[in-house]
């Protein structure tokens, strides 16, 4: 055997493992779901059935609407805050910022979990607020247990670190050279940020927006914990159809609507990326 | 055309691999499959084996060497069944008056964990004709009996000989199903739980309580039916209120036609339910009521007995927070029983740990660690702490088994309840 096929062999036996897991549990699973999504519940006979129940059920059309709603709200809201925040670590060097760059990434270490129960107990009508407003003969209720609100909340509490992340390794990498040369020729600060630094972060942007998108639509969690009865997040829906009602074929078809959803930002992900090459070409 | 041709080569030798990778994936999932099957087989053997090495020491000390009779007992449940469940086979093995005589191996599977429930291991057991199981004794809620029982009969069970459990005599309660097969030796039940600060007047009879509902709206909530015992009991006793008593044990889908009155109660009280953020809010799990309860933002809620008392016993909750039960249509219970497989053996051993289960010891510890409803007289237990329990009469427990209809009941709530706003 020639050193090339040994090398070859050698290649592929060392990507055979990561290739067989990711066929065993995700694309096998999304072949089967697919399928399962187009079969008849009793019969097993082909019908677009039960993905016509999710878009013409108006209860189930409402989850829908509801989520895109409460995931596009966090991503708008996500992507503002973390982008200044995020501006602010890069540009600003005082002692404050610099601790603020140490700190915003621990809540990525609370387990998802405690920081949801946290969060309930501050913001629940009964929370922290609420009685910091009686010791002061004030009765706050905010009204944001199992209301959008409080979702939106929570998923910010979630997301801005992390779009902050991401959006802060895009700005590190604008050198100074080039605002400073920009400075030089005589232009403003808003001009420096409209003509150099916005267009050389917003690829950033976007991939952080797709990110906390497709993060949010299939969120859990929260959403079972802090949401409301109904209008309710796909993931709580998909739970019921699985769990409570154990109707399998319209469990498919739902998952495979939220795949679809979520192929939307990354469909937006691959093409920023690929702009990205044209220009490097 | 040429490069067509070329793509059809290329595309059957994709298949070719296709093949090649789906069968590879079925050899691994197989593996993985026995593999799994493997080393739960295996833990639980070992587990066993631990068991008896750890007992066997002091039951030689204990009897000298006379033969020790082994069964297998079989329960499931939450983990702190599981908790009370090594604490009794333990006192059962090592310290009562059988120690020595017979010796419990405890199989206890994990309510939720495992992909076959221990009814299904029964109801296979039974079909495929097996004569020595394993299943020498089994630990059985009201809900689990009459799921096997529609499955494989009560005479899949042995027929029990009262005169080997001396101490069931003074036991009233009696399972709805197949009575005369089963022996009962805990209960608990759905009641009201309240804040007693606030409530003074305590609704009796469900009028009393849907008055009580109307007159304080926000303050009473039961949860997603679907996430939690407690709200399932609610909702459905609010719906077969209005059905014939014999609908409560029955899974014919020709009752689904009647819930239309029992849902339309179900609206009509929605909205004094507990509302946040401006609308009527149905928390999740038994849980998310006694929180709302415990944090003042109701002052009602159905919830499991047990629950409430130990948690109020560890701390977890109020002080002020205690339960009744309604009497005329009462929230549905549940009593939890031994029974003997007809294809399990070993009975005098499991006839002594039936009667064991049934001793003052056994209940005192099922009342003081789970607040398990007790069956024998309450006046030879020490009650202290979980008074409340006295007050609940085991021998009319509402038992409620409805199957598949659950199901199709949950998603009723979902679609005409929840949605309501």
């Amino acid at each position: 055997m020639s050193k090339a096929a040994k090398q070859k062999i050698v290649a592929y036996a060392m990507v055979l493992p990561a290739f067989l897991i990711v066929m065993l549990t995700v694309a096998y699973p999304i072949v089967n779901s697919i399928i399962l999504s187009f079969k008849d519940e009793k019969t097993g006979k082909f019908t677009l059935d039960n993905y016509a129940y999710f878009f013409t059920t108006p209860n189930q059309l409402k989850n829908i609407l509801y989520t895109l709603f409460v995931v596009l709200v966090t991503v708008a809201l996500a992507i503002v805050i973390a982008y200044l925040l995020a501006l602010y670590l890069r540009f600003n060097h005082s002692r404050i910022a610099k601790w603020i760059g140490n700190l915003y990434l621990l809540p990525r270490f609370v387990p998802a979990m405690c920081a949801v129960y946290a969060m309930i107990t501050i913001i629940r009508d009964s929370g922290l607020i609420n009685r910091v407003g009686a010791a002061f003969g004030q009765d706050w209720k905010l009204g944001l247990m199992y209301h959008a609100s409080g979702l939106i909340v929570m998923n910010l509490w979630f997301n801005i670190p992390f779009a902050t992340m991401m959006i802060a390794a895009g700005l590190g990498a604008i050198p100074d050279s080039i605002i400073e040369a920009a400075r030089d020729v005589g232009a403003g600060r808003m001009k420096v940020f409209r003509a150099m630094i916005l267009p050389l972060s917003v690829k950033d942007v976007v991939i952080a927006a797709t990110f906390v998108y497709m993060s949010n639509v299939g969120s859990f969690t929260t959403p079972y914990l802090m949401g409301g009865n109904a209008p309710k997040m796909l993931g709580i829906a998909l739970f019921d159809q699985f769990n409570k009602y154990l109707d399998y074929n319209r469990s498919a078809a739902l998952s495979v609507i939220m795949f679809l959803l979520c192929a939307v930002s990354a469909v937006v992900y691959i093409r920023t990326n690929l702009k990205d090459r044209e220009w490097e070409a | 055309m040429k490069a067509g041709g070329h793509s059809m080569k290329e595309r059957k030798e994709n298949m070719k691999g296709k093949k090649v990778v789906s069968l590879v994936m079925a050899g691994a999932m197989t593996a993985a499959l026995l593999a799994g099957c493997g080393s739960s087989a295996s833990k639980s053997t070992s587990a066993g084996n631990d068991a008896k090495a750890a007992s066997s020491g002091s039951t030689a000390s204990a009897a000298g060497n006379g033969s020790v009779e082994e069964f297998n007992l079989y329960a499931t449940g939450s983990d702190n069944v599981r908790a009370i469940f090594e604490t009794l086979t333990e006192d059962f093995n090592n310290n009562s008056e059988y120690a020595g005589k017979y010796k419990c191996n405890l199989t206890f599977m994990l309510s939720g964990t495992g992909a076959a429930s221990m009814t299904d291991g029964l109801v296979a057991a039974y079909k495929a004709n097996q004569k020595d199981s394993g299943y020498d004794l089994v630990d059985l809620s009201g809900d689990d009996l009459s799921k096997v029982v529609s499955q494989i009969g009560e005479e899949a069970f042995v027929k029990l000989d009262k005169s080997k459990i001396p101490n069931a005599s003074g036991v009233e309660a009696k399972s709805s199903v197949a009575a005369d097969y089963v022996q009962p030796y805990r209960g608990t039940t759905v009641v009201l739980a309240y804040d007693s600060d606030k409530v003074t007047d305590v609704p009796k009879t469900w009028d009393d309580l849907t008055n009580w509902i109307k007159a304080n709206p926000g303050r009473f909530a039961y949860n997603q039916p679907g996430t939690g015992g407690a709200g399932d009991s609610f909702a459905r006793t609010s719906v077969y209120n209005y059905l014939p008593e014999e609908a409560f044990t029955s899974d014919d889908p020709s009752w689904e036609d009647k819930w239309d009155e029992g849902f339309d109660y179900l609206k009509d009280i929605h909205s004094s339910m507990y509302k946040s953020g401006g609308a009527v809010v149905y928390p999740a799990k038994n849980q998310g009521t006694l929180d709302l309860l415990n944090q003042g933002e109701i002052d009602m809620c159905p919830n499991w007995a047990d629950m409430v008392l130990s948690q109020r016993k560890s701390g977890q909750i109020k002080d002020s927070i205690k339960i009744a039960q309604i009497t005329d249509k009462p929230l549905t219970g549940s009593l939890q029983s031994l029974a003997m497989p007809t294809f399990g053996a070993h009975q005098d051993a499991a006839y002594a740990f039936i009667n064991y289960m049934l001793s003052e010891e056994a209940q005192q510890t099922m009342v003081t660690e789970m607040a398990a409803i007790p069956l024998i007289d309450t006046s030879k237990l020490d009650m202290s702490g979980f008074e409340d329990l006295e007050n609940l009469d085991t021998t009319n427990f509402r038992i409620q088994s409805i199957g598949a209809l659950s199901t199709d009941f949950n998603e009723r709530w979902d679609n005409d309840i929840a949605t309501l706003g």
